[in-house]
């Protein structure tokens, strides 16, 4: 048996005994832990798609983002295969001395495929080969609009990613943030790389912190619609249809929901200084969690919905805190530093992301796990970086960083490596918020 | 052709089978390739919801392929696969034009007041000795303009998080509604809101520029 196919097996493996322990005890716990310093990447190689009948350029660009997305997932080691000798792009049909030389070269997955056109849509087939084979393990074909190839080259990267893992991949996900592109701050979504940003709110004034409801249809947030008052507003993405959720005087900041989309937390004033509320969202009550005479905002959910995270200057300064979900058991997180705010509860719940300054008084990423014992510094550098989130395999984090002057959209492994700016042009970007799957 | 379909469905469950075979179940695998796309497992393994139509992207259909080279007729394409967000197109409106005919009739209204700013101290929303006097200056203003109404924005610089600056401009524009109603203002005439980092006055990356931003700012409203 190959070195591959064991690897393939001991994934699989894993993956079956951790979906069993989630469908038995219901918690997210148990994951895969595929990002842990002592997995090894899968070597992979893209041959490149024959694109003949296809429009010039296209093909290049469908292996470019294909090996992108690869290279995001941190499953795959992208191999490069120019510089092993090994004849890409264009490639009619592989051959099978190609196979032999990328396994002689340590690659275990290699993937080649076509573009072409069917009467007005773009079609794209992607192939997967394994184990030094020429047999097509894995073949599959998109079609659709060209305006969607990139969409179709995210589910063939998606794919892979489920194929060897099990695990959903994250390409196809989708980041809300806000924009200034013409003075006034708007909603947005744009893909997790980036590219086809939408505008979603068009108020001409301030619209702030967008957050996903979980079944990824709805965006909460912060709207100044009469620019005086501020309300939690909900918008349907796929219609445009928009609500005020709460109106009650004073702040109304940092909306969070549950995970099961059963609640909303967020933050008011409307009694005097800032308190946390949980709006029940079938029966419209709304419960009082917070009781102090401080301020407490940016609350996150832990992933089984259990506890809350969130932010408090109760101690002098702002610090991060954690409560059970019906507000009693609250316990201070942070010790380290005299500013750690902005919490962000990863989905596997091992880390509790957020906003610390450091001794440079500098306001960079931290990262923290939930019982307080270990905590890793994540970005470095100028800028002031804010409102972390993560993507949901939790690999990688998103954040706002005026690093290189205006603030704009970064993404960053969970480990602090690979920093990718995804925002260009405007005047103002922040308030990131990554969807579910 | 549907019988063809069903064979390299078959052919994807045996390759499938060979390579994981040992390790799943076997109701694992027949979820694998038993249905029409291998789209669904993905589904019930990693997607807690899936189907509605704003999950659609519309336009792009996906089938499994076994070899190079053949070529799949169209009736094999499968429809529509969930999975995708679809964001809708933003309705034009004409508030943008509408709110910037506002803030430019509050600037006039403001600067014609001849109203005082205050400023505030990194990370501190106490009102000092200079704040006092502006405001004193201030209280005489309004109590002589008493049909005017007013709204005191919290400004905050741009260090430190979003949310927190946020709590802190509107404790800047308490602090500052507070000792005007000390100086006898009725306070239901002043309107607080808090702007945080969203609206400086001040792009640079200076303490200059900070100091600016770090403000109470007094607005006569005309509307």
């Amino acid at each position: 048996m190959s070195r591959m196919r064991v690897v393939v097996l001991i994934i699989y493996l894993a993956v079956c005994a951790a979906f069993v322990g989630i469908m038995e005890s219901g918690a997210a716990d148990v994951f895969l832990e595929a990002t842990r310093p002592d997995f090894e990447k899968i070597p992979i190689g893209v041959l490149g798609f024959q694109g003949k009948t296809a429009v010039a350029g296209s093909a290049e660009q469908v292996a470019t983002v294909l090996k992108a997305d690869l290279r995001r997932s941190q499953i795959f080691s992208l191999m490069d295969l120019p510089k092993l000798g090994i004849k890409v792009n264009d490639v009619d049909d592989p051959e099978k001395a190609l196979f032999k030389q990328a396994t002689e070269n340590g690659i275990s997955v290699l993937v080649w495929g076509k573009l072409g056109v069917k009467e007005a849509d773009v079609v794209l087939d992607g192939y997967v080969y394994d184990g030094g084979n020429d047999e097509v393990v894995a073949g599959k074909r998109y079609a659709g609009p060209s305006s969607v190839l990139r969409l179709m080259v995210h589910r063939l990267a998606d794919e892979l990613v489920f194929r060897y893992t099990g695990e959903p991949g994250i390409a196809r996900t989708k980041i809300a943030f806000v924009s200034e592109q013409t003075g006034s701050r708007e909603l947005y979504v744009m893909d997790y790389d980036g590219y086809a940003p939408r505008q979603v709110t068009a108020d001409g004034f301030l619209n702030l912190m967008p957050h996903w409801s979980p079944d990824r249809r709805f965006l909460v947030f912060t709207a100044y619609r009469s620019r005086t008052t501020q309300d939690i507003d909900m918008i349907e993405l796929a219609t445009g249809k928009r609500w005020t959720l709460a109106s009650l005087g004073g702040l109304n900041i940092t909306p969070a929901f549950s995970p099961d989309g059963n609640d909303l937390v967020f933050a008011t004033s409307h009694d005097g200084d800032s308190e946390l509320y949980k709006l029940d969202m079938r029966t419209k009550v709304l419960q009082r969690l917070t009781s102090n005479s401080a301020s407490d905002l940016s609350p996150s959910w832990s992933p089984n919905g259990r506890e809350i995270a969130f932010t408090s200057d109760r101690g002098g300064g702002p610090q991060i805190y954690l409560m059970s979900a019906d507000g009693s058991n609250v316990r201070r997180l942070t010790y380290e530093g005299d500013y750690n705010a902005a919490p962000a509860w990863s989905p596997r719940g091992t880390w509790i992301a957020h906003v610390c300054r450091t001794p440079t008084k500098e306001y960079k990423l931290c990262v923290v796990s939930p019982d307080g014992q270990q905590r890793r510094q994540i970005t470095a550098g100028p800028g002031v970086d804010d409102s972390p989130s993560w993507s949901p395999d939790g690999r990688h984090l998103v954040f706002s960083s005026t690093a290189e002057g205006k603030s704009h959209i970064y993404m960053i492994n969970s480990d602090g490596t690979e920093l990718e700016r995804l925002t260009s042009g405007g005047t103002h970007h922040s308030s990131p918020s990554w969807s579910p799957l | 052709m549907h019988t063809r379909y069903v064979t390299a469905c078959l052919m994807g469950a045996v390759s499938l089978m060979l390579l994981i075979g040992p390790a799943c179940s076997k109701k694992e695998i027949q979820a694998t390739s038993g249905s029409k796309s291998s789209e669904r497992p993905i589904a019930k393994a990693g997607r807690a919801d899936s189907g509605t139509a704003a999950r659609t992207e519309p336009g792009i259909s996906e089938q499994d392929l076994l070899k190079p080279g053949k070529d799949p007729s169209a009736e094999n394409l499968q429809g529509d696969i969930p999975g995708d967000i679809k964001v809708a197109k933003v309705q034009p409106s004409d508030s943008t034009s509408r709110i910037a005919e506002d803030i430019r009739r509050e600037q006039v209204a403001t600067a014609a007041s001849g109203l005082k700013d205050v400023f505030f101290a990194f990370d501190s929303w106490n009102i000092t000795e200079e704040a006092r006097q502006a405001l004193s200056s201030d209280a005489e203003w309004i109590k002589a303009n008493p049909n005017s109404m007013l709204k005191i924005e919290g400004h905050c610089d741009e260090r430190g998080t979003q949310a927190y600056n946020l709590v802190l401009g509107e404790k800047r524009a308490k602090a500052v509604r507070n000792y005007l109603a000390e100086l006898g203002v009725v306070a239901n005439r002043l309107a607080v809101v808090s702007y945080g980092k969203e609206r400086p006055f001040c792009k640079e990356r200076d303490e200059l520029c900070y100091q600016q931003n770090r403000r109470g700012h007094i607005v006569v409203r005309t509307k």
